[in-house]
Protein backbone atom coordinates (compact mmCIF):
# COMPACT_ATOMS: atom_id res chain seq x y z
CA UNK A 1 0.00 0.00 0.00
CA UNK A 2 1.35 3.35 -0.96
CA UNK A 3 0.16 5.34 2.02
CA UNK A 4 1.08 9.00 2.28
CA UNK A 5 -0.04 10.90 5.35
CA UNK A 6 0.42 14.66 5.62
CA UNK A 7 -1.28 16.17 8.67
CA UNK A 8 -4.99 15.45 8.34
CA UNK A 9 -4.65 14.17 4.76
CA UNK A 10 -4.22 10.54 3.74
CA UNK A 11 -3.43 10.05 0.06
CA UNK A 12 -4.56 6.76 -1.52
CA UNK A 13 -3.21 7.14 -5.03
CA UNK A 14 -4.07 4.74 -7.86
CA UNK A 15 -6.71 2.90 -5.84
CA UNK A 16 -9.09 0.90 -8.02
CA UNK A 17 -12.46 2.28 -6.98
CA UNK A 18 -15.25 -0.21 -6.20
CA UNK A 19 -18.97 0.23 -6.78
CA UNK A 20 -19.31 0.66 -3.02
CA UNK A 21 -16.73 3.49 -3.08
CA UNK A 22 -18.65 5.16 -5.93
CA UNK A 23 -21.93 4.80 -4.02
CA UNK A 24 -20.33 6.58 -1.04
CA UNK A 25 -18.57 9.26 -3.11
CA UNK A 26 -21.76 10.11 -5.05
CA UNK A 27 -23.77 10.43 -1.85
CA UNK A 28 -21.14 12.56 -0.12
CA UNK A 29 -21.08 14.99 -3.05
CA UNK A 30 -24.70 15.82 -2.23
CA UNK A 31 -24.45 15.65 1.56
CA UNK A 32 -21.44 17.96 1.85
CA UNK A 33 -23.35 20.80 0.19
CA UNK A 34 -25.54 20.94 3.31
CA UNK A 35 -23.45 19.93 6.30
CA UNK A 36 -20.15 18.74 7.73
CA UNK A 37 -19.93 14.98 7.93
CA UNK A 38 -17.63 12.18 8.98
CA UNK A 39 -17.65 8.52 7.96
CA UNK A 40 -17.16 6.14 10.87
CA UNK A 41 -17.11 2.41 11.54
CA UNK A 42 -16.84 -0.45 9.02
CA UNK A 43 -16.45 1.43 5.74
CA UNK A 44 -13.29 3.09 7.07
CA UNK A 45 -11.49 -0.25 7.22
CA UNK A 46 -12.97 -1.31 3.88
CA UNK A 47 -11.70 1.91 2.29
CA UNK A 48 -8.19 0.86 3.31
CA UNK A 49 -8.49 -2.62 1.89
CA UNK A 50 -10.21 -4.85 4.42
CA UNK A 51 -11.72 -7.74 2.47
CA UNK A 52 -15.29 -7.75 3.64
CA UNK A 53 -18.63 -6.39 2.57
CA UNK A 54 -20.99 -4.15 4.46
CA UNK A 55 -24.66 -3.40 4.21
CA UNK A 56 -24.42 0.13 5.55
CA UNK A 57 -22.10 3.11 5.76
CA UNK A 58 -22.27 5.01 9.04
CA UNK A 59 -22.07 8.79 8.93
CA UNK A 60 -22.27 11.43 11.64
CA UNK A 61 -23.42 14.90 10.68
CA UNK A 62 -23.57 18.18 12.53
CA UNK A 63 -27.02 19.09 13.79
CA UNK A 64 -28.86 21.17 11.17
CA UNK A 65 -32.12 23.10 11.09
CA UNK A 66 -35.21 21.63 9.48
CA UNK A 67 -35.08 23.94 6.47
CA UNK A 68 -31.58 22.73 5.55
CA UNK A 69 -32.59 19.12 6.13
CA UNK A 70 -35.60 19.60 3.88
CA UNK A 71 -33.34 20.88 1.08
CA UNK A 72 -31.05 17.87 1.49
CA UNK A 73 -34.08 15.58 1.48
CA UNK A 74 -35.41 17.21 -1.70
CA UNK A 75 -32.14 16.95 -3.59
CA UNK A 76 -31.65 13.32 -2.58
CA UNK A 77 -35.14 12.38 -3.75
CA UNK A 78 -34.65 14.28 -6.97
CA UNK A 79 -31.47 12.29 -7.58
CA UNK A 80 -33.27 8.96 -7.13
CA UNK A 81 -32.48 8.16 -3.52
CA UNK A 82 -35.10 7.20 -0.98
CA UNK A 83 -35.28 7.07 2.80
CA UNK A 84 -35.99 3.66 4.27
CA UNK A 85 -37.52 4.89 7.54
CA UNK A 86 -40.22 7.32 6.50
CA UNK A 87 -41.56 9.36 3.62
CA UNK A 88 -42.21 12.58 5.48
CA UNK A 89 -39.12 14.85 5.89
CA UNK A 90 -40.41 16.23 9.19
CA UNK A 91 -40.75 12.71 10.57
CA UNK A 92 -37.19 11.93 9.45
CA UNK A 93 -35.88 15.14 11.00
CA UNK A 94 -37.60 14.33 14.28
CA UNK A 95 -35.96 10.90 14.26
CA UNK A 96 -32.55 12.56 13.93
CA UNK A 97 -33.38 14.92 16.77
CA UNK A 98 -34.41 11.94 18.89
CA UNK A 99 -30.87 10.54 18.40
CA UNK A 100 -32.11 7.88 16.00
CA UNK A 101 -30.52 6.95 12.70
CA UNK A 102 -32.13 7.43 9.33
CA UNK A 103 -31.18 5.36 6.31
CA UNK A 104 -30.82 6.38 2.68
CA UNK A 105 -30.44 4.05 -0.31
CA UNK A 106 -30.76 4.24 -4.05
CA UNK A 107 -34.44 4.18 -4.88
CA UNK A 108 -36.02 0.71 -4.85
CA UNK A 109 -32.97 -0.86 -3.21
CA UNK A 110 -32.27 -1.47 0.47
CA UNK A 111 -28.62 -2.58 0.51
CA UNK A 112 -26.22 -0.87 0.61
CA UNK A 113 -27.56 2.08 2.54
CA UNK A 114 -26.19 5.12 4.32
CA UNK A 115 -26.97 5.41 8.01
CA UNK A 116 -27.00 9.03 9.15
CA UNK A 117 -27.02 10.30 12.72
CA UNK A 118 -26.56 13.67 14.38
CA UNK A 119 -23.52 13.74 16.65
CA UNK A 120 -24.69 13.08 20.19
CA UNK A 121 -21.68 12.95 22.49
CA UNK A 122 -18.11 14.16 22.86
CA UNK A 123 -16.58 11.26 20.96
CA UNK A 124 -18.96 11.71 18.00
CA UNK A 125 -18.14 15.43 17.94
CA UNK A 126 -14.40 14.75 18.15
CA UNK A 127 -14.75 12.33 15.22
CA UNK A 128 -16.43 15.06 13.21
CA UNK A 129 -14.30 18.04 14.22
CA UNK A 130 -10.94 16.26 14.14
CA UNK A 131 -11.69 14.19 11.03
CA UNK A 132 -9.06 13.07 8.56
CA UNK A 133 -9.47 13.53 4.82
CA UNK A 134 -8.76 10.66 2.46
CA UNK A 135 -7.77 11.74 -1.04
CA UNK A 136 -8.49 9.15 -3.70
CA UNK A 137 -7.10 10.82 -6.79
CA UNK A 138 -9.60 13.65 -7.38
CA UNK A 139 -12.15 12.48 -4.83
CA UNK A 140 -12.14 13.19 -1.12
CA UNK A 141 -13.81 11.57 1.92
CA UNK A 142 -13.82 12.63 5.58
CA UNK A 143 -13.16 9.78 7.99
CA UNK A 144 -12.95 9.54 11.74
CA UNK A 145 -9.43 9.86 13.19
CA UNK A 146 -7.94 6.37 13.42
CA UNK A 147 -7.09 6.96 17.09
CA UNK A 148 -10.85 7.19 17.71
CA UNK A 149 -11.88 4.58 15.18
CA UNK A 150 -9.78 1.77 16.68
CA UNK A 151 -11.01 2.19 20.29
CA UNK A 152 -14.58 2.68 19.04
CA UNK A 153 -14.43 -0.62 17.16
CA UNK A 154 -13.10 -2.36 20.27
CA UNK A 155 -15.93 -0.75 22.22
CA UNK A 156 -18.54 -2.15 19.79
CA UNK A 157 -16.93 -5.49 20.47
CA UNK A 158 -18.31 -7.99 17.94
CA UNK A 159 -15.79 -10.29 16.21
CA UNK A 160 -16.15 -8.24 13.03
CA UNK A 161 -15.49 -4.98 14.92
CA UNK A 162 -12.42 -6.39 16.68
CA UNK A 163 -11.09 -7.60 13.32
CA UNK A 164 -11.59 -4.09 11.88
CA UNK A 165 -9.73 -2.55 14.85
CA UNK A 166 -6.81 -4.98 14.51
CA UNK A 167 -6.67 -4.43 10.73
CA UNK A 168 -6.42 -0.63 11.09
CA UNK A 169 -3.90 -0.93 13.94
CA UNK A 170 -1.67 -3.26 11.91
CA UNK A 171 -1.98 -1.18 8.76
CA UNK A 172 -1.32 2.25 10.26
CA UNK A 173 1.02 1.10 13.07
CA UNK A 174 3.79 3.70 13.20
CA UNK A 175 1.55 6.47 11.87
CA UNK A 176 -0.78 6.31 14.87
CA UNK A 177 -0.50 8.83 17.67
CA UNK A 178 -0.18 6.40 20.57
CA UNK A 179 -0.92 9.05 23.21
CA UNK A 180 -4.16 9.99 21.48
CA UNK A 181 -5.03 6.32 21.00
CA UNK A 182 -4.56 5.65 24.71
CA UNK A 183 -6.65 8.71 25.57
CA UNK A 184 -9.66 7.41 23.61
CA UNK A 185 -9.15 3.84 24.80
CA UNK A 186 -9.29 5.13 28.37
CA UNK A 187 -12.35 7.27 27.60
CA UNK A 188 -14.20 4.30 26.14
CA UNK A 189 -12.81 1.96 28.82
CA UNK A 190 -11.51 -0.58 26.32
CA UNK A 191 -8.32 -2.60 26.23
CA UNK A 192 -6.59 -4.00 23.20
CA UNK A 193 -3.83 -6.09 24.73
CA UNK A 194 -5.76 -9.34 24.14
CA UNK A 195 -5.66 -8.55 20.43
CA UNK A 196 -2.11 -7.24 20.15
CA UNK A 197 -3.16 -3.57 20.36
CA UNK A 198 -0.73 -2.34 22.97
CA UNK A 199 1.84 0.39 23.33
CA UNK B 1 -27.96 -28.60 21.61
CA UNK B 2 -24.32 -28.22 22.55
CA UNK B 3 -21.84 -27.21 19.91
CA UNK B 4 -18.13 -27.95 19.79
CA UNK B 5 -17.51 -24.67 18.00
CA UNK B 6 -14.78 -22.76 19.85
CA UNK B 7 -15.61 -19.07 19.40
CA UNK B 8 -12.41 -17.89 21.09
CA UNK B 9 -10.22 -20.05 18.88
CA UNK B 10 -12.18 -18.97 15.82
CA UNK B 11 -11.57 -15.27 16.58
CA UNK B 12 -7.88 -15.99 17.22
CA UNK B 13 -7.55 -17.68 13.83
CA UNK B 14 -9.45 -14.91 12.08
CA UNK B 15 -7.21 -12.26 13.69
CA UNK B 16 -4.16 -14.16 12.48
CA UNK B 17 -5.56 -13.96 8.97
CA UNK B 18 -6.32 -10.22 9.40
CA UNK B 19 -2.66 -9.64 10.39
CA UNK B 20 -1.39 -11.73 7.49
CA UNK B 21 -3.70 -9.91 5.07
CA UNK B 22 -2.71 -6.44 6.37
CA UNK B 23 0.97 -7.32 5.85
CA UNK B 24 0.17 -8.35 2.29
CA UNK B 25 -1.81 -5.13 1.62
CA UNK B 26 1.13 -3.09 2.95
CA UNK B 27 3.59 -4.94 0.72
CA UNK B 28 1.91 -4.40 -2.67
CA UNK B 29 1.03 -1.29 -4.71
CA UNK B 30 -2.47 0.18 -4.32
CA UNK B 31 -3.52 -1.09 -7.75
CA UNK B 32 -2.90 -4.68 -6.67
CA UNK B 33 -4.80 -4.94 -3.37
CA UNK B 34 -7.58 -2.62 -4.52
CA UNK B 35 -8.15 -4.56 -7.76
CA UNK B 36 -8.65 -7.81 -5.81
CA UNK B 37 -10.79 -6.11 -3.19
CA UNK B 38 -12.88 -4.35 -5.84
CA UNK B 39 -13.64 -7.62 -7.66
CA UNK B 40 -14.86 -9.08 -4.37
CA UNK B 41 -16.87 -6.04 -3.26
CA UNK B 42 -18.41 -5.45 -6.70
CA UNK B 43 -19.74 -8.99 -6.74
CA UNK B 44 -21.38 -8.42 -3.34
CA UNK B 45 -22.71 -5.07 -4.55
CA UNK B 46 -24.26 -6.58 -7.67
CA UNK B 47 -25.83 -9.32 -5.60
CA UNK B 48 -27.38 -6.80 -3.21
CA UNK B 49 -30.09 -5.94 -5.76
CA UNK B 50 -31.44 -9.44 -5.16
CA UNK B 51 -32.05 -8.63 -1.50
CA UNK B 52 -35.64 -9.80 -1.15
CA UNK B 53 -36.95 -7.63 1.67
CA UNK B 54 -38.85 -4.37 1.78
CA UNK B 55 -37.43 -1.42 3.78
CA UNK B 56 -39.92 -2.28 6.55
CA UNK B 57 -38.70 -5.87 6.82
CA UNK B 58 -35.08 -4.78 6.61
CA UNK B 59 -35.48 -2.22 9.43
CA UNK B 60 -37.32 -4.80 11.53
CA UNK B 61 -34.47 -7.28 11.04
CA UNK B 62 -32.00 -4.68 12.39
CA UNK B 63 -33.93 -4.40 15.64
CA UNK B 64 -33.60 -8.15 16.34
Amino acid sequence: MELEIEGKYIFLRNKVVSKLDLFVIDFIKILEKYTDYVIVSGYVSILFGRSRGTEDIDIFIEKMDFQTFKQLNDELRQKKYWFLNAENPLELYEMLNDKLAIRVAIQDTVIPNIEIKFTKNMIDRDSLQKHMEVKIDRESLNISPLEIQIPFKLYLGSDKDIEDAVYLYELFGEHLNKEKLKQYMDLLKVQGSNYGIEF
Amino acid sequence: MESNFDKKQNLKERLEFVRFYSRWVKSVPNEVWSKQQTDFINSLFENAVNYPFSPEKYLKSLKK
